[in-house]
């Protein structure tokens, strides 16, 4: 190998190695830069709301109440520990649905919508397109004989 | 053989068809980027002015990053910020690069500003030139102020009143002046979207042009070559190739620029102290260090005789090529006294400065 070989490889490496550090050195700021503009999954902020006392609802019953932004919501004593809450807009066409005690059911009168005890279309449109009753998530605390539905927290930036 | 040229002609084919659709010519380019770099460039304070650019560029980086998540109105501004420093990934960092680029910004400029003149750089036939790089300290040092108060806290909030009751000092056009930038009698929601605006739009607009215009007349004029005394540089090495000699050492001191920049950001990160109140003025109110020599001018005469003074010295400042020549052929003064008028006005404004920051 004479001398001009080496040379131009020692060049060769110099370049590339410069080629390499200057990549990594500004693929890292880059980086960072890509990462500050996708912004972070953030589990939703709820809180909890009052929705009544244990007490108030008997086995089997149905309480109606509204949260804060006036949507009405029905809550159901399933058994003695259990509770259940739906939203009680149809999904179907956005009808109020109510409680019936006789046929343990939810019924939508717009369109003849029943939904069983678990919120599922069992028949009427509601069945036909599988819309059932929007489920709303539920806090009990038991030792306060108390019950609370999740909602949304306000926004984080209106503090 | 034939494969070959088939291949070679082929090629040719596209780059046709590609300067059909964009006909530049791209000697232009080549011919550009193959000036030669005369060699004193490599002395590091001949290289200030690039850094500033180079700060610059990191200035308009961060800063569109910023905005997708700054809100410019008073009842959000501090929140966001908050929000950026304290929830956003690396928020707290590209806004600690943010503001310590615009303070290095300006240093830099300082003494790019020093170079020139003690090297005469200003001289026939480049007054021009020096006209639009004072014109871009002041739109740096606009940048500076508007920025800041974006920031909506204490500090931020009353340094932009004291800034345009400043304004409306102004001879003349002061009092509409002030109205115009505060968008009202006071500093309201009005101003911060015209701070806003200003910092986002305007003035990175303006900033464009002007640089353009600095390079282009740096490269219309070229480069004077310096001899140094007792500096011996052979032929053959007294001039170096633009690319990639002078572009790969340009991207090594940005380089070096960042890691300064992050280690300023990891020991001093950009702090946030207590939202704006516009019913309570805090005890201490200071402008960034950059506007300490105004701000004790201030507190040393009147303010209608600190602005107007500041006024004229910035035109004289602005001007001062044409100043100096026609002075010169007045008075018959050696360059000798050019440069002690240098170097003491430099000292006062350091006095100033340095006087301020101990009060």
């Amino acid at each position: 190998m004479d001398e001009t070989d080496k040379s131009s490889r020692r060049d060769w490496l110099a370049t590339v190695a410069m080629g390499v550090g200057l990549g990594l050195s500004y693929g890292v700021f880059a980086l960072e830069g890509l990462l500050f503009l996708l912004p972070r999954q953030i589990k939703a902020r709820t809180r909890n709301l009052f929705a009544g006392k244990i007490s108030q609802i008997r086995v089997g019953g149905v309480r109606p109440f509204f949260d804060l932004e006036g949507n009405e919501i029905l809550l159901r004593r399933k058994t003695e520990r259990e509770f259940q809450a739906f939203n009680s807009t149809c999904p179907h066409l956005g009808c109020k649905i109510h409680w019936e005690e006789e046929e343990q059911r939810y019924f939508c009168p717009c369109h003849r919508g029943v939904f069983d005890v678990d919120g599922k279309a069992v028949s009427g449109p509601p069945a036909d397109g599988n819309q059932n009753l929007t489920p709303v998530p539920l806090q009990i605390d038991e030792a306060a004989g108390v019950i609370y539905i999740e909602v949304k927290a306000a926004s984080r930036r209106r503090t | 053989m034939a494969e070959l040229q088939e291949k070679q002609s082929s090629q040719a084919g596209l780059l046709h068809r590609v300067s059909q659709l964009f006909p530049f010519d791209w000697e232009l380019v080549r011919q550009a980027s193959a000036e030669p770099v005369p060699y004193h460039i490599k002395k590091w304070w001949f290289c200030l002015g690039g850094t500033v650019l180079y700060l610059f560029v990191i200035q308009v980086v961060t800063g569109i990053a910023l905005t997708f998540y700054y809100i410019p109105s008073p009842d959000q501004a501090y929140q966001s910020i908050a929000e950026i420093t304290q929830d956003v990934r690396f928020g707290w960092y590209i806004r600690s690069l943010h503001k310590w680029a615009s303070n290095c910004m300006i240093v830099a400029m300082f003494l790019h500003l020093l170079r020139v003149y003690f090297t005469g750089g200003y001289r026939h036939p480049r007054q021009l030139n020096w006209c639009i790089g004072f014109l871009l300290l002041g739109v740096t040092l606009t940048f500076g102020f508007t920025g800041y108060s974006l920031v909506y806290e204490q500090l931020s909030f009353w340094g932009a009143t004291v800034g345009t009751n400043l304004a409306e000092a102004v001879p003349l056009i002061g009092p509409s002046l002030a109205y115009f930038l505060r968008g009202g009698p006071e500093v309201s929601e009005n101003t911060l979207t015209r701070f806003y605006v200003l910092h986002i739009g305007l003035l990175p607009t303006l900033a464009f042009v002007l640089i353009f215009l600095h390079v282009l007349l740096i490269r219309l004029h070229g480069v004077t070559e310096l001899k140094f005394e007792g500096e011996e540089v052979p032929e053959e090495a007294r001039h170096f190739r633009f690319w990639p000699d002078h572009a790969t050492t340009e991207l090594l001191i940005g380089v070096l620029l960042m890691y300064l920049l992050t280690i300023m950001a990891l020991v001093f990160p950009a702090g946030l102290g207590e939202p704006a109140n516009p019913i309570q003025t805090p005890e201490h109110i200071k402008p960034e260090w950059y506007f300490y020599f105004n701000f004790r001018l201030l507190q040393l005469t009147s303010l209608r005789v600190s602005v107007v003074f500041t006024m004229a010295l910035g035109a004289i400042c602005f001007l001062w090529p044409f100043v100096e020549e026609w002075l010169t052929r007045k008075f018959k003064v050696s360059d000798r006294v050019w440069v002690m008028v240098g170097v003491l006005a430099f000292l006062g404004f350091l006095v100033l400065t340095v006087w301020e920051s101990f009060v």
